[in-house]
């Protein structure tokens, strides 16, 4: 018989990677269920909704269902310094950063690849891996390869997405069929390691620094508390009276807060970007659809090196959010946001 | 898969000997030591009949013999006892850098009580300096703890000399002796001990059973109060199954002490000779002076984690001092103490031998390590192998 090939699957108790878990043992890989507690404010990991005690309870449950070894890793002190501090450094700088980005790389692949020798990682994202190619998964609603960009092709060709072909639909049938002892609980787009709000958060562990909110002349209306709890395009929260006003804009050396009363000033065509990754090889000019959010619907735009051209002006460009570049299903890139 | 077991000093499997005389005491003789009927007497009896073959072991009488659930809860019956009884003459007590987790966080929780501790630092081997012990020793210090047999690095303490210094200073001398009881020989008396804890589920026998020696006269107060069994020192029904299964252990221990440490010894030496041939790996511990089942090796640049992990993904079942486990962050204090970098504790790997341990499985754990090092040297996050 052919030694079946080694996987890890990060375990999380959810319903993804535990139906990932099952496609996989199917397919005969050699499988280690692994489960990785990251850091939380406030109580020791009581909280981090995908790793608290309740859930690793989960995951070895599955785990044990289909006879796979389980480990755990303790990543707290890692994911702090490297997702954490980062998240609270970019707030600091006045951007508005995708832990979740960083912390796929960095954490799920690059660091549980030096734990363990295996031939994959395999994970309970909704993406799709073809070769050297990385596609959006087949569920539209769930692709979750807006935070996979940073991935290389020296990790790439090691993963596994076995939830990728399926919808979110099937996947909770999938769940059931196998009788997983999962709890199929609603999903939050939350950051992970925060308990409440990511002002109270960032009200935590950045002091304030109180500044005053100006309009496009430059005529004093208001202050603020600190420029990181504003993000660009945001309407709700500006308690300023006569409005509605949009965050337009912050002036980091002034800690000036910009706001208009006209939504139309959100909108604009160019950005640049930074830290880029090309996962395919791509030659320039590029054309390409670019999401410049999670839930940002992908628009046209031409790419020449770090400069990004849309076709049509998007609204609320912000500076430290991801923007990816398709070309279809196919994920050929991405980059920092880093001017507007 | 086939698996082997290094692991005896986390816990053993019961001998069948001893469960075989265990299977009685839960269905036919299931009494209440403290009932008046017969089927009271019996547990009683046999409750008293086990007390003296445990005492047996290391030349304490029958009536010094505590029985508790577990050597945490007799380490701290031993520590809160003795505090809380004697805090009239002082409130300092003494134990060293090494000691069981059971006995350093009753330590921390007997400073909020107002307590005062001086943990004694120890050698590159892991040893405890007796003369440490009596410069240490003041007017107002009422116990010494020192633990016996190392769980992590299997280091014996001098454990005679510190008795020694502890009785010309008449203070009150407590020895963990979880890892080393029933496999070297001990003698209260030779040695001065006051108090000893001592486990059952290390032996050969079931979990849920062990007990503190108590010297005859040591001013002592309970920590469970209740029906008074155990001279008023544990309430608890006695878990008279337990019970008698440890003193089975005991007695086999007793008999075959000797030749059964002279095997392991054997094995051990060849284990460590071979391991250490493997480049840039380390012995933790004293060469000599260490527990017969117990090698600790260190191995630079990879976690012992992931070690742990890679072994038992072939069946071997080891385990390590390392800090990424899952339920600390910190590296093991007992490496810490011995001189160990955070880094170099990390590389931790504990292998320890037991009565079903065979040279096979030895030479198969010869066998398979240096690959799994070099493997894992392969993929390590820190500075690469030179």
């Amino acid at each position: 018989m052919r030694k079946s090939k080694k996987v890890i699957m990060a375990m999380s108790g959810g319903v993804d990677s535990s139906v990932a878990a099952v496609l996989l043992k199917r397919e005969r890989f050699d499988i280690v269920g692994v489960f990785m507690k990251f850091w939380s404010d406030g109580p020791k990991c009581v909280a981090n909704r995908c790793c608290s005690p309740e859930s690793e309870k989960r995951a070895r449950l599955v785990a044990e269902k289909l006879d796979i070894p389980f480990y755990v890793f303790n990543f707290e002190k890692e994911f702090k310094n490297k997702v954490v501090d980062y998240f609270l450094k970019n707030y600091k700088l006045g951007l508005t950063p995708n832990p979740c980005v960083v912390c796929n790389k960095e954490i799920k692949f690059n660091l549980l690849f030096k734990k363990l020798k295996a031939e994959y990682i395999a994970t309970g994202h909704y993406v799709r891996r073809k070769g050297d190619k990385l596609l959006k998964g087949k569920d539209k609603e769930k692709d979750q390869s807006y935070f996979l960009w940073k991935l290389n092709q020296k990790i790439l060709k090691h993963t596994l997405f076995p939830v990728g072909d399926y919808t979110k639909t099937e996947v909770r049938k999938l769940a059931k069929r196998f009788k997983l002892p999962v709890l199929d609980i609603p999903e939050s787009q939350e950051v992970c390691f925060i308990q409440t709000t990511i002002n109270d958060f960032l009200a935590k562990h950045l002091k304030a620094k109180p500044g005053q909110i100006t309009d496009t002349k430059g005529r004093v209306i208001g202050k603020h508390q600190g420029l990181w709890f504003y993000t660009i395009g945001q309407r709700k929260g500006i308690e300023l009276p006569a409005g509605p006003f949009y965050v337009l804009d912050k002036d980091l050396k002034r800690n000036v807060l910009i706001v208009t009363k006209n939504e139309k000033d959100l909108f604009s065509k160019e950005l640049t970007v930074k830290n880029i990754n090309w996962i395919s090889n791509v030659r320039f000019p590029l054309k390409v659809m670019a999401k410049i959010r999670y839930r940002h619907k992908p628009g046209s735009a031409v790419v020449n090196k770090n400069k990004v051209v849309f076709v049509k002006p998007q609204r609320a460009l912000t500076p430290g959010q991801s923007a990816v570049f398709y070309k279809g299903q196919e994920v050929l890139g991405g980059g920092v946001i880093s001017g507007v | 898969m086939k698996r082997i077991y290094f692991d005896y000093a986390a816990t053993t499997p019961v001998d069948p000997r001893v469960d075989k005389v265990m299977r009685p005491f839960f269905d036919e003789k299931f009494g209440n030591t403290m009932s008046i009927h017969s089927f009271g007497q019996e547990a009683k009896i046999v409750l008293e009949k086990s007390r003296q073959t445990v005492a047996n072991l290391i030349g304490a009488k029958p009536n010094e013999i505590v029985f508790t659930g577990s050597a945490t809860e007799s380490n701290n019956l031993a520590l809160k006892g003795v505090a809380f009884a004697n805090k009239d003459k002082g409130k300092h007590i003494i134990i060293s850098q090494i000691e069981h987790p059971c006995i350093m966080e009753v330590a921390i929780w007997l400073e909020k009580q107002g307590f005062e501790i001086t943990r004694l630092p120890v050698d590159k081997y892991g040893l405890v300096n007796s003369l440490d012990v009596k410069k240490a020793i003041r007017k107002h210090t009422i116990l010494v703890s020192i633990i016996h047999g190392s769980n992590e690095i299997g280091t014996i303490q001098p454990i005679e000399e510190i008795g020694k210094v502890c009785k010309e200073k008449k203070v009150y001398f407590h020895t963990d002796a979880a890892q080393s009881f029933g496999k070297i020989p001990i003698d209260v008396n030779k040695m001065n001990i006051d108090l000893l804890t001592a486990s059952s589920h290390k032996i050969y026998g079931p979990k849920g059973a062990a007990c503190l020696f108590v010297r005859q006269g040591t001013k002592i107060e309970p920590i469970l109060h209740g029906g008074g069994q155990e001279s008023g020192l544990r309430s608890s029904t006695v878990n008279i199954g337990a019970i008698v299964g440890f003193s089975k252990a005991c007695e086999i221990c007793k008999k075959e002490m000797k030749k059964e440490s002279q095997r392991l010894f054997k094995l051990r030496d060849k284990l460590i000779k071979n391991v250490l041939k493997i480049k840039e790996s380390h012995l933790a511990g004293h060469a000599k002076k260490r527990l017969s089942n117990n090698a600790n090796f260190w191995f630079s640049f990879i976690e012992g984690e992931s070690l742990v992990i890679q072994l038992d993904l072939l069946g071997i079942a080891a385990s390590t001092g390392s800090a990424c486990s899952s339920m600390k962050l910190e590296p093991s204090h007992v490496l810490l103490a011995i001189g160990l970098k955070p880094q170099e504790a990390h590389g931790s790997l504990r292998i320890s031998l037991g009565r079903w341990t065979t040279e096979k499985e030895i030479d198969y754990l010869i066998k398979v390590l240096p690959k799994v090092v070099k493997q894992l040297r392969k993929i390590s996050p820190f500075k690469k192998h030179a």
